[in-house]
């Protein structure tokens, strides 16, 4: 196979998302769609694969090409690269045909020296030249690691061999073991004009979902910040507004925003996450993809899409993993429970699990409240390894600093505490006292002791309702009673030792269960 | 010398048994301990606990301690120890992790992908270690600590490498990690986690 190297992204790229990774696809289905999007070219996967071989080989012979997306991008913006009165900068992301942890963080506001510096002061303002700015070399330090150039074309071609090189990383080697992904392939590189949420008071950035992704509710859902960049949204660690403000502030841009939203999910049959930046009041779409979901949402929006007319039985029934089904089996922190109690702080996940308590902040004073019977959270600023006593007798942890690979997740994660942790500064004294409920799955504080509670088979209506439908789509009908043989498991071995013996009817403990296993074995579609 | 190396580990152990102690310090340290416990430094009992004077008399040795380093050699080991650093805790954490959930180790061919990560930290974090402790040579015994979690590892009893409580390979980390930033004379609010 040998496609051209780089591939313009206008709508009529034409290859599927293992040529131009899911990134670049995306931005490809909304092109063509008439959604405003930033120009943007990609590299294709195969020359990320070929890279691997012979890094310096590749990189020379498509640099032509490269140089000739950035004439088109400069040509669809009316900006230049690098030099000129209004500069072009670029966005670089990584983009493999599946998203996978490991690979190379986006890298924003590409393409800055002195002069472009001045010129974007003189295009926007001094404030919003010099912000970009700082981002740009903050970023670049961290993510391809080394400072920055000083000539925007070989930043760029830096970038672009940075997210090749992520391909290898370790984390991304063993997610591709584990998985039993091809390791041979490599990943797209997407090359985007930039859009600024920074630009002014009337821009920002976020991400909103076509419908709610925790509690399946439809209902939009989002969050944004006003004048950040995107990465500001994603890092956690700036408080973001939720998209409700927006319809307020812009009700213009947010309108425009909830059609498209709700359009890719027409197109794609399937609730839709969507990255967006506002530049001074104009909307700029730059990825979308499926939605994460929790459990309880995949379950009620599946249902929804059936309703609308988006999806068939048989899909609905494909979109619900037994999995789902096993998780909603058991107690959790229902997202209704979770979303009416009053939000005290957020952070990363890093310890799974949901636990109640009072907060404290001192190790000693925690243990001696362990003793006297009570049920403890442990709150730090940081841990240190002498730390390790409290976190023994606390039911779930929470610190200010650290990431979710800290010696605190590790530690909390080792105890199997619930843990969040990065919850920003003064949080141990805002907790202190309380008692709150952590969430170590959602990264959350909240007030109150929250209880869990689990969905069942016989009592929810949305699970009656998929049995129901997969009554009418299984091989194997399963009832929770009646007069018919008994399976006495939902595994897959008794599922088919049914199936083969003839019967059409069962009783079981699971229904659903079953049936999802019937209708998996027989590969009903 | 020895006071020192008493009074720090039972400082980043938080409470520690006597047998625990001599495990970790790897020493005979019966005397010193006694000593430190008549005076009052040591609070003794099922553990041993640092007292308030005990903490202040531990600060001021590693002050001394920290006044007879050159400082620059120092910072360059624990430049050297935080980029090594984020790679082991993202191993741990693949380790425990797996999608987000808890391992549950049935991925014989996961685990071991994981673990060899940890042969290639171990490699780089050991000159390292060898640097500072041409400057404190206290934190010797940290190379020898690692060695031993990692032979226990490679003997297959992987609870050595994550275990609190136990001098595990991150047990041991975290403490080297606490003496670093505090040989190079920073705090862990400024630094990360």
């Amino acid at each position: 196979m040998s496609t051209r190297p780089v591939i313009l992204l206008d709508g009529d790229a034409s290859s599927p998302p293992e040529v131009l990774g899911h990134k670049g696809h995306g931005i490809d289905v909304m092109r063509r769609n008439g959604l405003p999007v930033p120009p943007a070219f990609c590299i294709t996967a195969e020359v990320g694969a070929r890279y691997r071989a012979e890094p310096e080989a590749t990189i020379n012979a498509i640099w032509d090409d490269v140089l000739a997306g950035m004439r088109t991008l400069e040509a669809a913006t009316s900006r230049t690269f690098g030099r000129g009165q209004h500069p072009l900068l670029v966005s670089v992301r990584s983009g493999a045909a599946v998203s996978m942890p490991g690979m190379m963080d986006t890298l924003l506001d590409l393409g800055f020296d002195d002069d472009v510096e001045k010129a974007l002061a003189a295009d926007g303002s001094g404030e919003f030249a010099h912000d970009s700015r700082r981002r740009f070399t903050e970023s670049y330090q961290r993510i391809v690691t080394g400072p920055a150039p000083d000539d925007p074309y070989r930043q760029l071609r830096a970038a672009i061999e940075s997210v090749f090189v992520s391909w290898d990383s370790p984390r991304a080697v063993a997610y591709r073991a584990h998985h039993g992904l091809d390791d041979s392939g490599g990943t797209a590189v997407v090359v985007q004009a930039m859009v600024f949420g920074n630009f002014n008071a009337n821009s920002g950035a976020g991400v909103v979902f076509s419908r709610n992704p925790m509690t399946g509710a439809n209902e939009e859902f989002g969050e944004w910040l006003p004048g950040g960049q995107g990465d500001d949204v994603v890092s956690g660690t700036v408080d973001v507004e939720p998209i409700a403000t927006l319809r307020s502030r812009q009700p213009d841009v947010y309108d425009q925003l909830i059609s498209a939203a709700s359009l890719l999910e027409r197109l794609s049959a399937d609730v839709q996450e969507v990255e967006f930046t506002i530049q001074d009041g104009a909307l700029w779409l730059l990825q979308k993809r499926a939605a994460k979901r929790s459990a309880q949402a995949a379950v009620r929006l599946a249902l929804q899409l059936l309703d609308d007319g988006l999806i068939d039985e048989a899909e609905t029934l494909r979109r619900v993993a037994p999995a789902h089904v096993e998780a909603l089996l058991q107690p959790s922190l229902q997202p209704e429970t979770r979303m009416a109690a009053q939000l005290l702080a957020t952070g990363l996940p890093a310890g799974p699990g949901v636990a109640s308590g009072r907060a404290y902040t001192e190790v000693d004073v925690a243990i001696e409240a362990a003793d006297r019977g009570e049920d403890v959270i442990l709150v730090r600023n940081h841990t240190s390894p002498d730390d390790i006593h409290g976190m023994l007798v606390a039911r779930g942890i929470v610190t200010e600093t650290g990431g979710a690979t800290s010696h605190a997740a590790v530690v909390s994660r080792e105890l199997g505490r619930a843990a969040v942790v990065g919850c920003g500064s003064g949080v141990a004294e805002s907790l202190a006292g309380k008692v709150v409920t952590v969430d170590g799955n959602q990264g959350e504080v909240r007030e109150g002791s929250l209880q869990l509670s689990a969905w069942s088979e016989d009592n929810t209506p949305e699970l009656r309702e998929l049995a129901d439908i997969a009554r009418r789509i299984s091989p194997l009908r399963a009832h929770a009673r009646g007069d018919y043989p008994r399976l006495d498991r939902h595994t897959e071995a008794e599922v088919r030792s049914a199936m083969a013996s003839g019967h059409s009817d069962v009783v079981s403990a699971s229904p659903l269960l079953a049936m999802l296993a019937a209708i998996r074995l027989s590969g009903v579609s | 010398m020895s006071e020192l190396a008493v009074l720090q580990a039972v400082r980043l152990k938080g409470r520690v048994s006597r047998d625990d102690l001599a495990a970790t310090l790897g020493g005979d340290f019966v005397d010193v301990v006694d000593r430190l416990v008549g005076s009052g430094l040591l609070l003794d009992g099922p553990t041993l606990r640092l007292s308030p004077e005990g903490r202040g008399r531990l600060e001021g040795l590693l002050a001394d301690e920290r006044s007879q380093v050159d400082t620059a050699a120092v910072l360059a080991a624990y430049d050297e120890f935080r980029s090594v650093n984020t790679e082991f805790k993202a191993l741990v954490t693949d380790w425990q992790l797996k999608d987000g959930q808890p391992n549950t180790h049935e991925d014989i061919g996961y685990d071991a992908v994981v673990l060899a990560r940890l042969d290639d930290v171990h490699r780089r974090v050991t000159p390292t270690i060898a640097a500072v402790a041409a400057q404190l040579a206290r934190l010797n015994r940290y190379s020898v600590k690692l060695q031993a979690a990692l032979d226990n590892i490679h003997a297959g009893e992987t609870m050595w490498l994550a275990r609190p409580l136990i001098d595990s390979y991150h047990t041991v980390w975290f403490e080297l990690h606490e003496e670093l930033i505090l040989a190079a004379g920073r705090t862990r609010e400024t630094d990360d986690a």
